[in-house]
């Protein structure tokens, strides 16, 4: 029933592990080469500098037609991500286009964390408080950052 | 013409050799306009190329009103002999990928240059048109360093060697092993620099056959079809692909696919192959669930309750699958359709694509679909109860045919009956004929006519603005018989689908007033 894996797979797969991008990295599973454990690094000088994060990475079958399933399991306090990791993002949504690829959507989620966008939120609270009180609000990302998101 | 015809035939099984065929490659870069290797090439709609520098003046185009899109306003008339179509300035775009390789061409060609100089190459022209060869003195003998391939592509780039015309190479003989191996060298490196460029974007295997879209971009011809499945902006750029683009008319990308054929016919055959493996158990075979039911029209929503055992395990195998089957409306009056005789369904269907399916505790199912493409039916069988068949795409005709009908249509002189309703129809421009819609649309609305209640309107949309789709919204919405409805189905134009509604609408009008 399974049918082969796409070329197109294997070979971002290939490129992934040949030609790293700095600070991010997706590593299939052995089983199921469809699903990833990435790990990607809060980009320096943000309040998320200094953690690493980890998110899950799924290729659905109509791959690349329709984006990649992605939603953090670190947790982390960005008023674009929710309690349950899932990720606010237009590229993984209506704007996802099949010349994009795993690599260009990990840098988005990195670039995403370097810039959180409270006017367009998927948690209410986080973003209520960034627009209220954004130094309140770094602090607590920083807070969780070095509570959650270190090597472990 | 039969010496012709063999040669073209070798090139595509065999491929070019740098060395013997060098003049047959650097022909496949050069302008046939300016005969320089394409600098900036632009391919047009016809899928031919030329240097930006050499693209015609603009005109104005007459008579057409559809798509209203400003770059459409302005054309070029294709310089090219074969073609000679009026294209738009919008659907001419610098080639991405062609522009890419003519740089790369040009970087490996400048980094040899300077290393060659032990290599001489003497080369003499022979011009095509036997006219010429006859009155002018001997053509000159010229000295160029460099294998037979550098030596070709650097006369091509100073402006000394014609499109048509042929060399022949004087090989001094204990150098002929150097050329051969310089000419191997060039080619292989060029081959290595721009492999990612050749490789579509979207699987990322070497195109096959290339289509490049009207804003340069180039992918496989199935990978576009595959993308505009789903979205109708380019997945490069994002730029709107204006029309759903009719991809059974459109040309291929010809520099790319001689390239590909001439540099590496091995890999285009591995390709090929390849492709059809994939195709396999669908090329041919009844492998398209059919659900003969109702009327369903591309681009709009389709609600079903599906409660037959033989469908509902029919539903289940398409959720595991692709989510699309494929649907027929019921042969009531047992027309006879086409190939296929006096069958229970008409031959024309809609793709839907199940968005939403809920299965109730008794087992029935509600589902959302959306329509995809219409498809003509070739053959069909049973399984399990229900039809399954082999399907063929049916598409509109292309924008460049579709503009050209419209410009005859509309120029031809007044009906001689004014009340003729179809002969004044036909003469409409094709805006008129949405505008004609949509303001019937609005007229209803304002007398709260049932069919546009506003549940209606927020299951199916407002009435589109796009001309391809107006018709689709119309047939959805309108309450009139489902085979009246049925004449869009079999229609390969835009203006062919307006008229029909158009014609709805006078006689609803002609009815009540």
């Amino acid at each position: 029933m399974t049918a082969p894996l796409p070329k197109r797979i294997i070979k971002e797969t290939e490129r992934l592990q040949s030609e790293p991008v700095p600070g991010i990295s997706a590593q299939p599973h052995d089983d199921n080469a469809r699903y990833f454990d990435v790990m990607v690094e809060g980009p320096g000088g943000s309040c998320y500098e200094g953690g690493i994060f980890n998110l899950e990475l799924f290729l659905p079958d109509d791959y690349p037609m329709c984006p990649p399933r992605i939603r953090f399991l670190t947790r982390i306090y960005h008023p674009n991500i929710d309690r349950l990791g899932r990720i606010c993002l237009d590229v993984l949504k209506n704007n996802w286009s099949p010349a994009l690829q795993i690599r260009t959507i990990l840098l988005s989620i990195q670039a995403l964390l370097g810039a959180p966008n409270p006017e367009d939120p998927l948690n209410e609270a986080v973003a209520k408080q960034w627009k209220e009180n954004q130094p309140e609000a770094i602090r607590t990302a920083r807070e969780w950052t070095k509570l959650y998101a270190q090597k472990k | 013409m039969s010496e012709d015809a063999r040669s073209t035939e070798k090139s595509e099984s065999s491929g070019l050799d740098p060395h013997e065929d060098a003049r047959a490659l650097v022909r496949l870069i050069q302008c046939a306009q300016c005969s320089r290797p394409y600098r900036t090439p632009v391919t047009l709609p016809c899928g031919r190329s030329l240097c930006r520098e050499c693209l015609p003046q603009t005109h104005e185009r007459e008579n057409i009103s559809y798509p209203d899109l400003p770059g459409r306003k302005q054309g070029y008339q294709c310089p090219y002999v074969e073609c000679q179509d009026e294209h738009p300035v919008s659907d001419c775009s610098i080639d991405v990928t062609l522009t890419k390789v003519m740089d790369s061409i040009a970087e490996i060609v400048a980094k040899h240059a300077s290393t060659v100089r032990g290599t001489l190459t003497f080369t003499e022209e022979v011009a095509h048109d036997e006219a010429i060869s006859m009155s002018t003195e001997k053509p000159p003998t010229r000295q160029t360093y460099g294998g037979r391939l550098m030596a070709t592509y650097l006369l091509a780039a100073q402006g000394q060697l014609a499109y048509n015309a042929d060399l022949l190479y004087q090989s001094i003989s204990d150098q002929v092993e150097s050329e051969r191996g310089l000419d191997n060298k060039l080619v292989k490196e060029l081959l290595e620099t721009t492999h990612r460029e050749v490789d579509c974007q979207v699987c990322y295997n070497l195109m096959l056959d290339p289509v490049t879209t009207t804003c340069g971009h180039t992918l496989c011809r199935k990978c576009l079809a595959r993308v505009l499945d789903h979205s109708f902006h380019c997945p490069v750029c994002r730029r709107g692909l204006a029309v759903p683009t009719s991809l059974q008319n459109q040309p291929s990308n010809k520099t790319l696919v001689d390239l590909l054929n001439g540099l590496c016919p091995d890999a285009v055959a591995a390709r090929v192959q390849a492709v059809s493996l994939e195709d396999q158990p669908g090329e041919g075979e009844l492998d398209t669930p059919l659900f003969v039911c109702t009327s369903a029209f591309p681009g709009q929503p389709t609600f079903l309750r599906i409660f037959e055992p033989r469908y509902r395990l029919m539903l289940r195998r398409c959720l595991l699958g692709n989510r699309e089957f494929g649907m027929l409306m019921y042969n009531r009056y047992h027309e006879p359709q086409g190939e296929l005789g006096t069958v229970p369904f008409y031959q024309y269907g809609t793709m839907l694509q199940v968005l939403h399916c809920q299965t109730l505790p008794d087992g029935q199912s509600l589902i959302e679909s959306r329509g995809v493409y219409r498809f003509r039916v070739k053959s069909h069988g049973l399984l399990d109860g229900y039809t399954v068949g082999s399907v063929e795409r049916f598409e509109d005709v292309s924008l460049a045919e579709e503009e050209r009908l419209e410009a005859e249509e509309t120029s031809q002189p007044p009906p001689a009956d004014e009340t003729d309703m179809h002969a004044v129809i036909s003469r409409m421009p094709t805006q008129d004929l949405l505008a004609l819609g949509r303001e019937f649309v609005y007229r209803m609305q304002a007398r709260s006519a049932s069919w546009l209640a506003q549940r209606v309107l927020d299951t199916y949309g407002q009435p589109p603005e796009d001309a391809a789709l107006f018709p689709y919204w119309f047939a959805s919405v309108l309450p009139i018989a489902d085979e009246e409805k049925y004449k869009l189905m079999g229609t390969t134009t835009v203006r062919e689908r307006l008229k029909i509604t158009a014609s709805w609408i006078r006689r609803i009008e002609s009815q009540r007033w």
